[in-house]
């Protein structure tokens, strides 16, 4: 991939970051309306499962986590995009992180909304949900703050605040500009969310204490999250489950996959909004090392984990090891191996192979291996736990698959109505007198 | 009375600064306006801040509140342990360990808002408007004393010098 830019001025950089913002092609309402469709099945089938009970879902003894919370652990892997790319890159001063920050601080704002929602439809009763925060209430009854769940609770919830406030902090001086062009409902939307932002060097310094000291506190909140994730599961004495080296484990997964679904998005992003001068191949380059990384990381997390229990050779770890890789769940096992490993090695290991068309689909094999992978940790450790008599067989319902589907749709809409709404990169911190990559 | 004037770069607004502060200006009168950070030696522009103080003592209340919180409900409302200790800092230390990030994140918020000025309330100064690019130096003073200030600042490289409120 070439990595030479030339500088753009700061004109062209305004002109050009805020065209997407008018108007709305034909693709783009048609691709909305299809999104908003795959959505609205989903919230039927949901209301299907809150109108006849969670007993529509495939969820049976002993298989109690199914579909919902492969896709909670998966999303909150995901929503890892931002605050690793955008925070590290910040406090490390990396310069060309600029083009890339806002798409990955609005991928894990969303994906951690969507994330956050599994919980809740797995709940059952999602209605009850604000049991699991302590207030004072008439049951006499409290959340155990000792349970890894209610861990999630409040982790979640600290994750989410701070990636929203991150997200928006440096939005405020592009909404101030806006504010001062835009007409109508957005004039007044882009006044309101600016604050009264002036531009004063007081309000500049202040900005940038705030960035960096949420830099550092997001990071540090991201790694708990996904730490805090992985022990739900290694909490628990179950066979392939408690292990030491989940934590690390599961942040590594998670930062992959978000380095992943940044690729994506970015690559649609560039084709899309035409902005081929802004998300350059230098971009895409470097990104694509990084996920190259990850996925030699997380295929190292792999085989210790596996190695480990193996070597072991503990009965009861070994009827779940060998569902994983010579069991039913074989299929899955090796094509997660291919899509993490095999594939990113190849497309981006070789230096002539990487391009922004093969990250892009090293990329989507990544999303499709490291759902694979949040799937095959849950189910064949609840299939085959340790009574031999208890072991059962789980298959999910149209209602999971629905429902599944309908929070990809999800994402795509809440990404597509921010970038008609916000600039999708960040326009200010193109100074003037320089292009995306001085 | 305030006195506006713009600048083509950086270095003309240091001078500027310098100028200013040996001719007595104090730092609260002179703002500067961009639409890019900017950042300034510290004998021209010295904004000091106290927000990273302030997040560490907002982490640390939420902190404290988080285990005073836990600790009191898990003695008024005690849950069946099976022997372990009804209150368990081991076991809620995850709890304390977000709220006090949250604590964090809240408070660099709300000390951003207040130290920024914004949605502050009251008679707010005259904003100069600043086209891309340039960047603009907002003095307040004396009405005796504007036209040594415009000498000054045409002097150190301004354009389109003008008077304010």
């Amino acid at each position: 991939m070439s990595t030479l830019t030339k500088p753009i001025p700061y004109d062209e950089v305004r002109r050009d970051l805020w065209r997407p913002l008018s108007g709305a092609s034909p693709t783009y309402l048609i691709t909305l309306l299809v999104l908003s469709a795959v959505v609205l099945w989903g919230l039927c089938a949901w209301g299907y499962q809150l109108y006849e009970g969670i007993g529509v879902a495939g969820i049976r003894r002993p298989v109690f986590w199914g579909f919902y919370l492969v896709n909670f652990v998966f999303w909150i892997g995901i929503s890892h995009a931002g605050t690793l790319i955008s925070a590290i890159l910040r406090l490390t001063d990396a310069d060309w992180r600029k083009p890339v920050t806002r798409a990955a601080e609005a991928i894990t704002v969303f994906a951690l909304m969507i994330g956050g929602l599994f919980p809740i439809i797995h709940l059952g009763r999602a209605w009850l949900f604000f049991w699991l925060f302590p207030y004072p209430n008439s049951r006499l009854l409290w959340p155990n703050f000792r349970s890894p769940l209610l861990w999630d609770v409040t982790a979640i919830s600290t994750y989410l605040t701070g990636s929203t406030i991150y997200l928006f902090l440096p939005l405020i001086p592009d909404v101030a500009q806006l504010g001062r062009h835009a007409t109508g409902w957005r004039r007044r939307l882009y006044r309101m969310l600016s604050l009264g932002w002036t531009g004063s060097d007081q309000q500049w310094h202040a900005l940038e204490r705030a960035m960096k000291l949420m830099a550092a506190t997001i990071l540090a909140v991201a790694v708990s999250v996904h730490t805090v994730v992985s022990w739900d599961f290694s909490m628990s004495i179950a066979p392939m489950w408690h292990s030491t080296i989940f934590g690390p484990y599961f942040v590594v997964g998670a930062i992959f996959s978000g380095i992943a679904a940044l690729l994506i998005v970015m690559s649609i992003l560039r084709k899309t909004l035409h902005l081929e001068q802004y998300l350059t191949p230098h971009h895409f380059n470097n990104l694509a090392k990084l996920l190259l990384l990850m996925s030699l990381l997380w295929f190292y997390f792999t085989t210790a984990e596996h190695l480990t229990v193996w070597y072991g050779n503990e009965p009861k770890e070994m009827n779940v090891f060998g569902a994983r890789v010579r069991g039913p769940f074989a299929p899955y096992f090796w094509t997660m191996v291919f899509c993490n490993f095999v594939v990113p090695f190849v497309l981006l290991g070789i230096k002539k192979l990487r391009t922004i068309t093969t990250a892009t689909i090293a990329s989507i094999t990544v999303l499709i291996g490291m759902w694979l992978e949040r799937f095959l940790i849950i189910i064949p450790t609840l299939s085959f736990g340790r009574l031999p008599a208890a072991w059962g067989r789980y298959s999910p319902t149209w209602v999971e698959v629905s429902i599944t589907c309908a929070t990809f749709a999800a994402m795509g809409v809440l990404y597509l109505l921010f970038s008609k709404l916000f600039p999708i990169v960040s326009v200010w911190e193109f100074e003037p007198h320089q292009g995306p990559d001085a | 009375m305030f006195v506006a004037a713009e600048f083509r770069d950086r270095e003309g607004v240091i001078r500027a600064l310098r100028d200013l502060n040996s001719d007595g200006c104090r730092s609260d009168d002179i703002a500067v306006f961009s639409d890019e950070a900017i950042e300034f030696p510290r004998d021209a522009l010295h904004r000091p801040s106290h927000m990273s103080f302030v997040v560490v003592m907002g982490a640390i209340t939420l902190c404290l509140v988080a285990i005073g919180f836990v600790y009191f409900t898990q003695y008024n409302y005690p849950i069946i342990t099976g022997g372990m200790p009804t209150f368990s800092f081991w076991a809620t230390g995850v709890v304390f360990y977000e709220l006090t990030m949250l604590g964090a994140i809240i408070t660099t918020f709300l000390w951003f808002i207040w130290e920024s000025g914004l949605l502050r309330r009251g008679a707010r100064k005259p904003t100069p408007t600043v086209e891309p690019g340039l960047i603009a130096l907002r003095v307040e003073c004396e009405s005796n004393r504007s036209d040594g200030v415009s000498d000054l600042l045409r002097s150190a490289g301004a354009v389109n010098i003008r008077t304010l409120g």
